[in-house]
């Protein structure tokens, strides 16, 4: 700094002591507009973060379409999709024998009920063991025919799965200028066409070993006469029956889809992501072939949430009301600290307890009789979609409670003084004013309530009992008490053990690009809420 | 000394001062006078550019020219203009500091680190702003120890620590009870000898008492400015007379 | 008789009210009630493992040793139970070649490298997360002044607050684990590299799994909960320290340093604890990277060795132990007392700024 300034000088202008002195600046930057730079950079690193986070999850993830696509045309070169049209009809057979075997329990223990012993009920079923056994043992023939095409196809996939390492191989070797070594690396391209010749000739034995099929599967059924069962029991029986034909309709169907199948069909470029975002499979480290299909984990996710905001949301909004409404100042005053200090409790702890401590009280209290009414009780699994929506229900109940709390103080005094000044109780108070006024507030708490359930990793992991499979709904509710797996469960359980660069390992990041649009939706949908409200307030 | 042409000023879309046009002579002090929100203060704030703070202002049209420099000149150091154009603020606002570092703190800034000329200037600025008896026992105790009046004055103090060559004060009286206020205009009476001084008041008793010249604003007009007794006693307007006379405002 | 128009209605009216409100207040308990039982089942069980009946009442060798397995054996009649070095030394005092025991992983030492590790994860990413919250708050609250870049700041720190801590893992596995360059004095021909002269190149390989990977990952999950803390100290600052410096000629950033900062300093960093909660309490960003199943304490010497080494993390230690190996009753010590002992050092963090910034909040009034 000049010295001029320290030293008084009165008849010193004014207009000269604030003309701009020339100072050295470097690329023109006073030391002022540097440091103002420097805040302003750190400042802009949240967006960078931001940034960096999509394009490292895209990089990471981006090139699982692409393998996946080529995974899927392997499994239609290699004749794996034919062998599939087979064993999707025998999949189809033993869901019939298992039916069966499922009415047949029924039956029994029926008779049993009514005081029958174990002997006369078996007796009496023996008409219904035959048709079962025979019905069970009608598909003999196509089974065989499609474990040896399994066989072949899979020995094709692997021989392709040998020759693309090679290919590999030789170009890491030539980088590294190894010339020889690479010409040196036998590599036999897999002539698919051939190799489907020996399995489409099968194409007249499958033919053959389904009419077998099918006549087995009539005589079966011929079988079962309406003496075979109960009285009482012949619509199931006859319906059972029904099923039977009509999976039988299917078989030409069967034939002529294997008959069109052609192993050169081009694969749509659209149909590995359409295999990831509906596939209905999750199925990894497989000898035959893997899947990466979200669905189920993403609806394991929204299982698990919804359960988690059906418990946390009314008591959550409920306590909210009562700290902010209802309770005396001496209570608020350590009923608030203490909800929000629950957000500290870390979520691994939650879910060794809900290991450790809550699974096993949950399937104990589902076990006793008087709550057998309930669907999906007694719990088969100790860890399963409700013992995690439970915790996860502890977890976002303190943001919910604050988030709550916030908006219903905010509403103004004289709404409420308005309220009372017309004679209206507490009661109608908070109900008709005051939470429809904070109502759009509440509605973000509860939607940030969501995001930080659904992101949740560890409770999930630990306690949603992971078991990657769409839960079946055709239990009702009974659907809440099984086990599932999640999004953010799956990242936790795989990333360790996958090789970086795999298509498993690509799948992965895939699933954690979807969890992080989900979140940036939350958040969008939550911020738009909040901003109308504050429209219409003002 | 100051010569507002034509200015308009703009705080986002709305017009905050309209085609304002005054010369402030040098070593008087003038008062801005007018009903809360007429831009007086606004008016204040755009001499040492304090207005450049605040989000979304902007001078719209029509310059400030301080000794024939127009200030927001590209050419201009806006720090070097504020350490010219002092500012004593309608709330006292010392710094949570001792009295001493208070005083200093503008010299500190500008790098002046010899402790001996430090204490010269407390001093000096202390005695100019008729504090020095009551607080040159305690100069290193906190300045929020002081009453109210007291602190308006260290802030006084402290604006003309750094010599300034106008000060301006924004309703310094204004949190003050009586006595302090006293005080105060007495400080502002012997101060105009060696500075410029502007002060916003609310108080007209206070303006007739202590300014030279008046100017009256009402709506982001200057609706009159003469000599303070020509204001007071026969104004051109009668928007002013009306004011003056408690009719409204 | 006047009737008295203002008399109570005994109406059903207020029976209703009355019964929702004790709804609802059974319903605040309840969930009171959840909380302190999952408190008291910790303390409870985790106790026998961290305390003790006689004094020093701490069990220091828990808090002190590195988990090692567990051998149960019988030996000339007696049930033994041993750890891996107690087991070693019985081994050879007795001059005992095979003995059959049962082995059970982690179960027998203490968690003494995972407290360790925990803490120099929350010390780094804190120190990160302070240093870049810290002055994007000094910028959105001192020197933006609106506009779109401050906006599109404000929406991604937004953004960056609801994104799952699973995702934070992901991107740390992917830019840290996997990209990051290191210096090195060979070209690595398996990954991009770029030459910076004097025989050096800067290989993307990545970091690896390492204490600096772990660190850049938590500090930007703490971002947010910084820089909102940090926003609230700046701003409870009056305004007129700031005019009144500007006023005397003060540079902005004079006026920051000298008359906000000092002020606001406190008050940033108590309230940032809460950030340290989060960070100490996170397992899944750790465990990608930054976190071992096991890894003994104190390791190898020097800075850059350090930060590049692995570490064990109490959280990361909870879940292996409650999922990743074996149940039996010789794993429940373990698990409850590391437990126990992260619940009390998380919820000791949390207390702590809570309180503080209660004080902080008395204390400085303008």
């Amino acid at each position: 700094m000049p010295d001029s300034q320290s030293t008084p000088a009165p008849e010193r202008s004014v207009a000269l002591a604030i003309r701009k002195e020339k100072r050295f600046r470097p690329l023109g930057l006073t030391a002022d507009s540097a440091i103002r730079r420097f805040f302003q950079g750190n400042a802009a690193f949240a967006i960078l973060a931001l940034v960096l986070i999509m394009v490292f999850l895209l990089r990471e993830g981006a090139g699982f379409f692409g393998q996946n696509s080529r995974g899927i045309r392997v499994y239609r070169l290699a004749g794996l999709e034919y062998v599939d049209i087979i064993k999707g009809q025998l999949d189809r057979h033993a869901e019939l024998t298992r039916a069966a075997n499922a009415l047949r329990l029924k039956i029994y223990s029926d008779a049993l009920a009514k005081g029958a012993a174990p002997q006369a009920a078996t007796a009496a079923l023996a008409g219904f063991d035959a048709f079962a056994e025979a019905l069970g043992d009608a598909s003999e023939d196509v089974r065989s025919l499609a474990s040896d095409l399994t066989e072949q196809a899979a020995a094709v996939k692997q021989r392709e799965q040998i020759y693309q390492d090679s290919i590999e191989q030789k170009a890491m070797l030539i980088r590294a200028g190894k010339a020889g070594a690479a010409a040196a690396v036998s590599s036999v391209a897999v002539d698919f066409g051939r190799e489907i010749k020996a399995l489409s000739a099968s194409l007249p034995i499958y033919k053959d070993a389904n009419r077998l099929f099918a006549k087995k599967l009539n005589a079966s059924l011929a079988m079962a006469g309406p003496q075979s069962v109960p009285a009482a029991w012949t619509p199931q029986l006859s319906g059972l029956k029904a099923a039977a034909e009509r999976y039988a309709a299917t078989f030409p169907e069967v034939e002529a889809e294997l008959a069109a199948w052609r192993y050169d069909a081009p694969v749509p470029w659209y149909r590995s992501v359409t295999a990831f975002l509906f596939g209905r499979q999750w199925l990894t480290a497989s000898f035959w072939q893997d899947w990466y299909g979200i669905i189920p984990l993403f609806i394991g996710s929204l299982l698990v949430s919804l359960i988690a905001l059906l418990i946390a949301v009314p008591l959550g909004v409920v306590a909210a009301i009562y700290v902010s409404e209802v309770a005396g100042t001496g209570e608020k005053t350590w009923i608030k600290p203490a909800i929000e200090f629950i957000a500290a409790i870390p979520s691994v702890v939650l879910g060794f307890f809900g290991v450790a401590i809550l699974g096993q009280s949950l399937r104990a209290v589902s076990e006793t009789t008087w709550l057998a009414w309930v669907p999906g009780f007694p719990m088969s699994e100790r860890l399963n979609a409700f013992t995690a929506g439970c915790l996860l229900a502890f977890m976002a109940i303190p943001t919910i409670f604050s988030l709550a709390e916030d908006a219903l103080t905010n509403v103004p005094r004289h709404f409420k003084e308005a309220s009372f000044a017309l004679g209206a109780t507490r009661l109608q108070t908070i109900l008709r004013v005051l939470v429809p006024a904070s109502l759009s507030g509440l509605i973000s708490a509860i939607l940030l309530g969501f995001g930080r359930v659904i992101g949740e990793t560890m409770v999930v992991l630990l306690c949603a009992g992971n078991r990657i499979a769409i839960p079946d709904f055709t239990q009702g509710l009974g659907a809440f008490f099984q086990p599932v797996h999640t999004m953010t469960g799956i990242i936790a359980q795989e990333m360790g053990e996958v090789v970086p660069g795999s298509i498993h390992y690509r799948a992965l990041f895939m699933v954690g690009i979807v969890l992080f649009l989900l979140a940036l939706g939350i958040n969008y949908v939550a911020q738009r809420v909040v901003q109308r409200y504050r429209i219409s307030i003002g | 000394m100051i010569a507002v042409e034509k200015l308009d000023f703009f705080y986002g879309a709305s017009q905050a001062l309209h085609g304002i046009d005054l010369r402030i002579p040098e070593n008087r002090v003038t008062a801005f006078i007018g009903p809360s929100g007429c831009g007086k203060s606004t008016l204040l704030r755009c001499f040492n550019r304090m207005n450049d703070l605040i989000d979304g202002t902007r001078i719209g049209s029509g310059r400030i020219l301080i000794q024939g420099v127009d200030i927001h000149d590209p050419d201009v150091d806006v720090i070097s203009l504020r350490r010219q154009v002092g500012m004593v603020f309608q709330k006292s606002n010392p710094f949570p500091k001792s009295i001493f570092e208070n005083i200093a703190y503008g010299l500190e800034v500008q790098g002046v680190k010899n402790r001996r000329r430090l204490e010269e200037v407390v001093e000096k600025s202390l005695r100019g702003a008729a504090l020095w008896e009551e607080v040159k026992d305690r100069l290193h105790t906190s300045a929020l120890g002081l009453s109210g009046g007291q602190q308006q004055r260290l802030c006084i103090a402290r604006a003309i620590a750094v010599e300034p060559r106008i000060i301006l004060m924004d309703e310094p009286c204004s949190a003050l009870d009586p006595i302090a206020t006293a005080k105060v205009e007495e400080l502002i009476h012997e101060l105009k000898r060696s500075y410029t001084i502007v002060i916003v008041t609310h108080n007209m008793q206070q303006a007739g008492r202590c300014s030279d010249l008046t100017a009256f604003f009402y709506l982001g007009r200057l609706v009159e400015m003469g000599r303070t007794e020509k204001i007071f006693t026969n104004p051109v307007q009668t928007q002013t007379e009306d004011y003056i006379s408690g009719r409204f405002g | 008789m006047n009737r008295n128009p203002f008399a109570h209605k005994s109406s059903g009216s207020q029976w209703v009210e009355r019964l929702v409100f004790g709804l609802f207040r059974a319903g605040t308990y309840l969930i009171l009630a959840c909380a302190l039982a999952v408190f008291a089942t910790i303390f409870w069980k985790g106790g026998g493992t961290v305390f003790q009946k006689a004094a020093p009442y701490v069990n220091w060798q828990f808090l002190s040793q590195s988990p090692e397995t567990l051998y149960v054996f019988q030996h000339e009649g007696i049930k033994m139970e041993l750890g891996d070095r107690e087991f070693r030394a019985f081994k050879k005092e007795r001059g005992l070649d095979a003995i059959k025991a049962d082995t059970y992983a982690h179960s027998a030492g203490g968690i003494w490298p995972c407290i360790q590790g925990t803490f120099w994860l929350v010390v780094g990413s804190m120190t990160i997360a302070l240093f870049l919250g810290v002055s994007s708050a000094v910028y959105l609250s001192e020197y933006s002044h609106g506009g779109q870049l401050v906006g599109l700041i404000r929406l991604a720190i937004l953004n960056l607050a609801g994104v799952p801590s699973i995702v934070f893992g992901l991107f740390g596995l992917g830019l840290f684990v996997h990209f990051m360059p290191v210096l090195a004095g060979v070209d690595d021909p398996s990954v991009p590299s770029l030459p910076v002269g004097f025989g050096y190149w800067l290989n993307f390989s990545g970091w690896g799994v390492c204490l600096a990977s772990g660190w850049f990952t938590l500090a930007l999950m703490a971002l947010p909960v910084v820089i909102a803390a940090s926003e609230e100290s700046l701003r409870a600052v009056p305004k007129g320290f700031r005019e009144a410096s500007l006023a005397l000629g003060a540079t902005q950033w004079q006026a920051i340093r000298t008359n906000v900062l000092p002020y606001a300093l406190p008050g940033m960093l108590t309230s940032s604890i809460l950030g340290v909660a989060r960070v100490a309490g996170e397992t899944a960003p750790v465990m990608f990277t930054a976190a071992y199943v096991m890894r003994d304490a104190g390791g190898s010497s020097g800075l850059f060795n350090f930060i590049g080494q692995g570490v064990m993390a109490l959280p990361y230690h909870i879940y292996v132990v409650s999922s990743k190996i074996p149940q039996n009753q010789y794993t429940e010590r373990v698990q409850y007392g590391t437990a126990l002992v992260f619940l009390i050092l998380v919820s000791g963090i949390a207390t702590t700024s809570i309180l503080l910034r209660t004080r902080m909040r008395k204390r400085y009034r303008w």
